[in-house]
């Protein structure tokens, strides 16, 4: 695996990565173990479990058959406390990373402004976050994306929890790999495409939308988000990292950039975490802002048709509420094709590209079928 | 040091089926293992630190025999943190027994 390791050395991906002491580091570590131990040991036996309540019932005998095997699951004690401690490990997750860079906020601050010139940082003071935003804390961490704690706190958060989250599988510490898979994707379809604008939809704290400085140098890069801190963070964060992007503190659904002004505009994993109508509105967002011509790409996590058996679809669905991502299965069961076109895009296409791991120099490669899960992302592109 | 980022996530939907102190109890289970596996870890480092600076043998702490005087202090340390620990347990027993009528009717 992948990712943080007690080596003293080892942390430096980027100098803003808030980095923990020898007590902090044992505890994000335990953290990391507690999740695997949740998702790899205690939930394969509620997987068993519910395979053997199932066993036999090839007929479907409910028109919804995730809700009727999650009311048989609560039945046995042991499903409520592997739920229980799924969420508490979450919660553990944010609180020990949030203790970890709340203890270096003078120093971090130090490190962000102590950035090279580069790009441009643009925040809105009367900003106000769609409601998708507000309403639940996406995946429990407290405050929110949206928080604006005055510095750069909550993107050190996100930066340092995702790594932990990720357990090393989005690209260790960078955790750029959803980035550098959408920009593989429209390089695999649209070869000819030289951009020299690339927008980046809810790009949080940069992590994907530094790649697209990588894949094309010649390219002006900007990215949106709702989040003050995020949008801090991920300026010094690209700095540090010698990429020149513009930062700015937008709704993904509703830009101030002109009609026709990219010539790639992407998203990963956002739609999932917005509306429906959220959704619909970033695809067409997407479209208004292309020159003609011009691609969008939208990553996301694998789609609920790929699932296997009907207790990948309890377990994502307890995740969704329970990890308070209320959209997922709108998102997730939405047909993406169908969307696009809406939004007025042409030559469009879903599927399953594979994850560039080796960023730029990435064999490139995309299909109608999933690699599983972190070995392939589900893309949508289409030309305006 | 105050904190300066908030602590709980807005909104944490009920699980069905699970008590509050269920809940609560596990957190505090969770809490507890973590510093646990923490200062295990802060002891380790102490203990190769020290073997590596020469100034414990590596079989040191293994090979200690406590005196007379120690061996008590120790059973003291112990015995408090198991008073403490299992409080609950004694309190309840003695509260159910407390609550027993004796042969007159009576709450002994």
């Amino acid at each position: 695996m992948s990712g943080m390791n007690e080596y003293r050395g080892s942390e430096g991906a980027h100098p803003m990565i808030a980095n923990p002491s020898h007590d902090e580091m044992v505890e994000q570590l335990f953290v990391r173990d507690l999740k695997v131990m949740v998702s790899q040991q205690l939930e394969p036996v509620q997987r068993k479990i519910a395979n053997a309540l199932t066993a036999g019932e090839d007929d479907i005998t409910t028109n919804d058959p995730v809700g009727d095997l999650r009311d048989r699951m609560m039945r046995f004690e042991t499903f409520k406390t592997w739920l229980s401690l799924k969420r508490e490990s979450q919660r553990q997750l944010w609180s020990a990373v949030g203790t970890s860079v709340t203890r270096q906020a003078d120093d971090l601050a130090a490190r962000a402004a102590a950035a090279p010139p580069l790009g441009s940082l643009t925040l809105d003071p009367a900003f106000q976050a769609p409601a998708y935003i507000v309403d639940a804390d996406i995946h429990l961490m407290p405050g929110g994306n949206a928080l604006d704690d005055g510095g750069v706190l909550q993107g050190a958060v996100m930066d340092r929890g995702g790594a932990v989250f990720m357990l090393g599988r989005n690209g260790g510490m960078l955790n750029d790999l959803r980035g550098h898979t959408a920009l593989a994707h429209s390089r695999t379809r649209f070869l000819d495409l030289e951009p020299a604008r690339i927008l980046d939809l809810g790009c949080g704290i940069g992590t994907s939308t530094v790649p697209a400085t990588a894949w094309f140098p010649q390219a002006e890069v900007h990215g949106v988000d709702v989040g003050a801190s995020m949008l801090r963070y991920a300026h010094a964060r690209a700095r540090h990292l010698g990429a020149a992007v513009h930062f700015s503190q937008q709704s993904a659904e509703r830009t101030s950039f002109p009609d026709a002004s990219f010539d790639i505009v992407y998203s990963c994993v956002v739609l999932h975490e917005t509306s429906q109508a959220g959704a619909a509105n970033i695809l067409a967002e997407s479209r208004r802002l292309l020159r003609p011509g011009g691609v969008a790409v939208h990553l996301e996590v694998p789609l609920l048709h790929t699932f296997g058996e009907l207790w990948e679809e309890v377990s994502a669905e307890l995740e969704a509420e329970f990890n308070n991502e209320p959209y997922w299965r709108g998102a997730l069961s939405a047909d993406y094709d169908a969307l696009m076109r809406t939004a007025g895009f042409t030559d469009v296409q879903t599927g399953y590209q594979s994850t560039a791991f080796g960023g730029p120099a990435s064999p490139l490669s995309f299909g109608p079928t999933s690699n599983g899960v972190f070995r392939s992302w589900f893309v949508t592109s289409g030309r305006a | 040091m105050m904190p300066r980022l908030p602590q709980s996530p807005n909104k944490l939907a009920p699980i069905p089926g699970q008590r509050l102190i269920d809940e609560q109890t596990l957190a505090m289970i969770v809490a507890l293992a973590s510093e646990t596996i923490v200062l295990r870890a802060r002891l380790d480092t102490c203990e190769r630190l020290l073997i590596d600076a020469g100034l414990i043998a590596p079989d040191a702490i293994e090979t200690y025999s406590p005196d007379a005087t120690a061996q008590s202090q120790r059973e003291g340390l112990r015995l408090a943190s198991m008073r403490k620990i299992f409080r609950a347990l004694h309190e309840s027993a003695e509260a159910e027994l407390a609550n027993i009528p004796d042969a007159h009717g009576a709450v002994t």
